[in-house]
């Protein structure tokens, strides 16, 4: 009992033997390696193959169904060795003198190309392809990729790529050039000498075609030439440029991934030790979308830092194989990564949609003269311990309301959100003191965004005429960071007096007051609320220290006067004085 | 010892192309036809030899071929002369009589 194969030779069904079938398919692909690079190569095969199908029909009938290995020979012994034939033909169509050309053609070593190996395979056969690319045992490569398994889990997708850009080598063709010949010293040497020779022979023959276009007598045919020429130069500089694109796409795509792997990596399973991790919680509603949007950028980026590696492999080996699918599941993979980003991204920013303000309206005990200051225990110091960013070298900055940043401050083990209040202080309408706090957050609807707002914790407190401000708000961090704000304006009636301690100055936002008076020379000062706005009450007498501007002018009018007279300069060791005299200038220096 | 038989090979395959631009000249024929007939004159020993040469024939303008249903195998294409296919061929025709000629006369004065 044999096993048969069932094939199709020019549109014939036969069932043919195993080990017949292996002998004909080997013959096949022989022939198809000797026209492969004929004129109408293609169409030979298909003749060829047309009357080997008619001749295993001769051999079959009703009662004899099976293509027999005898049957096998009978062809092949009709037909001939490929090499008979097939050399032949070659030297016609080239109309050079035929053995020389045969000759050339039969010994000129195979090109070598690189395949994987489907024989000695341990995988792939990725390994096993390259070593014979390169004849070298491939337990080394194999070694080698185990270790680089070890490192980061870059060899695996190295090897994947160059699995699925390699093609396998099946037919004999194919396994003979995967094998070809070894790209050792000599051969490359022979090569570049080969390489060389040609260039010389392009050379002068281009060199006799310019000495002979000087007495010819069609200019056009000239410049055809040299076009022809320039033509050849551009394509082989291309040639080498397309080369270094790939050398380059593949190196700096194995950087490019390398430095992905491992910050995805680093993200996924130590998520506290990215800077700014708790800004992104703050951000996300939902901790998912946090891996959800890793392995978005993953995708995002990855995908085509792996097509350029894929690209550079197969400019290098000169692949030309195409495999429909890996760029379709690519871009598939890609638009998923791209849809992942997008679900996160406009999940976040739709829960930034609508904005709410919250006032909280507080009548105060009305006092003559009140004293604003902020409150003993500042949150950020005191209550909360300002997180690590905030204690370096920022603090001044993060002080400051104008600079309006956030901060994030723990308390009792609980993340807080931390902004700056802004106080104001208006005219009262009535003779009443009045607080009102405005609290402003963002949210997906009004609802959700008007919740948050009353969720933020701001403190004002009066004892007698001591009135005491938070110097921070504070946001829970089940509130997310949506824009958060509080302002508080202090409604003051005509005829009160207000008194700024110097730690307010904070807080303080942009107070409108009759003689524009900048904040931090408003604190540790009265201020009366008049029908036109705050009026300083202890500003007499320094108000050349109020009014830096005109004081520096009234400095310099001192040391230099122009008049209808002259100009009159007085500095400490110089006098100039320039009038109808003439000029007449005095040192002090001797 | 001189082997003579790649001479002979040599030489039939000289005269391939005539006999083949002839055979169709007696009319239209597919390959096995052709290769059946070269085969009485024991022309071609391997049937390879033929394949490459019609289709060059065929590019050079000097045959063309239409397809037939067979209802045994696969369909086959007939191979016939075009009109510089036939010029060409009474050219060959000519030149091979000159060179029989002078081939006897040389052979025949040794």
């Amino acid at each position: 009992m044999n096993k048969t194969v069932t094939i199709n030779i020019s549109g014939i069904i036969f069932h043919i033997e195993e080990d017949a079938y292996d002998k004909l398919s080997k013959y096949l692909n022989t022939i198809k390696g000797y026209f492969s690079k004929a004129d109408g190569g293609s169409e030979i095969m298909s003749d060829i193959e047309a009357r080997i199908a008619e001749m295993l029909q001769s051999k079959t009938s009703a009662v004899k169904q099976v293509v027999l290995m005898s049957d096998v020979d009978f062809v092949m012994d009709n037909m001939g060795k490929p090499e008979e034939f097939a050399g032949d033909e070659q030297a016609n169509t080239q109309h050079t003198s035929n053995s020389d050309y045969s000759e050339y053609i039969n010994n000129e070593p195979v090109k070598k190309r690189l395949y994987r190996e489907g024989e000695s395979k341990v995988l792939g056969g990725v390994c096993s392809g390259i070593g014979h690319y390169f004849g070298f045992d491939p337990v080394w490569l194999r070694i080698a990729l185990a270790l680089l398994l070890v490192f980061a889990g870059t060899g695996v997708l190295i090897y994947i790529i160059l699995w699925i850009a390699i093609p396998e080598a099946k037919t004999t063709a194919e396994k003979l050039a995967m094998k070809g010949e070894k790209a050792d010293i000599n051969n490359i040497s022979k090569a570049v000498k080969e390489e060389a020779e040609q260039l010389k022979k392009r050379m002068e023959k281009y060199g006799k075609e310019f000495s002979s276009m000087a007495n010819s007598q069609a200019p056009r045919n000239a410049a055809e030439k040299i076009v022809d020429f320039v033509g050849d130069v551009l394509l082989n500089i291309g040639r080498v440029l397309f080369k270094i694109l790939g050398v380059f796409m593949v190196i700096f795509g194995v950087i490019f991934f390398f430095g992905l792997f491992t910050s995805v990596f680093g993200m996924t399973f130590f998520p506290n030790n990215i800077d700014g991790k708790e800004w992104i919680d703050l951000l996300l509603l939902d901790g998912k979308d946090f891996y959800l949007g890793i392995l978005g950028i993953a995708i995002f980026v990855g995908v085509p830092v792996i097509m350029m590696i894929y690209g550079g492999i197969k400019i290098l080996f000169k692949i030309n194989y195409r495999n429909r699918w890996v760029n379709l599941s690519a871009g598939i993979i890609w638009l998923v990564g791209f849809l992942m980003l997008l679900y996160v991204s406009i999940k976040t920013g739709t829960d930034f949609n609508k904005t709410a303000r919250v006032r909280e309206n507080i009548t105060l005990t009305p006092n003559d003269t009140l004293y604003l200051k902020m409150h003993e225990t500042p949150v950020n110091s005191d209550e909360l311990n300002v997180s690590d960013n905030a204690e370096e070298g920022e603090k001044g900055f993060i002080i400051n309301r104008r600079d309006n940043n956030y901060l994030i401050g723990t308390s009792n083990g609980m993340k807080y959100l931390l902004g700056h209040a802004q106080l104001n202080i208006i005219k009262s309408q009535t003779d009443k003191v009045e607080l009102v706090i405005v609290k402003e957050a963002k949210g997906g609807d009004k609802r959700m965004a008007s919740e948050r707002a009353k969720n933020i914790s701001y403190n004002v407190s009066q004892i007698d005429s001591l009135i005491q401000f938070d110097n921070l708000f504070k946001v829970n961090n089940a509130d997310k960071f949506r824009m958060q704000d509080i302002t508080v304006i202090l409604k003051v009636p005509v005829g009160k007096v207000v008194y700024f301690d110097k730690s307010l100055e904070s807080i303080m936002y942009d107070i409108e007051n009759v003689t524009n008076t900048y904040e931090d020379d408003m604190v540790n000062r009265r201020w009366i609320m008049t029908a036109n706005g705050l009026k300083c009450l202890d500003c007499d007498g320094i108000s050349d220290v109020l009014n830096d501007d005109d004081n520096s002018d009234d400095e310099s009018n001192k040391n230099v006067k122009i008049s209808v007279n002259g100009i009159n300069i007085n500095a400490k060791d110089v006098q100039a004085k320039l009038d109808s005299n003439g000029a007449n200038i005095n040192s002090k220096k001797k | 010892m001189v082997n003579s038989e790649n001479t002979k090979a040599q030489m039939r395959k000289g005269v391939l192309e005539l006999c083949i631009l002839s055979i169709l000249s007696q009319g239209d024929a597919y390959p096995t036809e052709i290769i059946e007939k070269l085969k009485e004159t024991k022309l071609v020993v391997v049937e390879g030899t033929l394949y490459p040469l019609l289709t060059r024939l065929k590019n050079t303008g000097l045959l063309n071929y239409r397809w037939e249903e067979s209802n045994s195998g696969p369909p086959r294409k007939y191979y016939m002369l075009t009109e510089i296919g036939e010029t060409y061929l009474k050219e060959l025709h000519l030149s091979w009589y000159e060179l029989v000629d002078a081939v006897n006369k040389t052979i025949t004065k040794q």
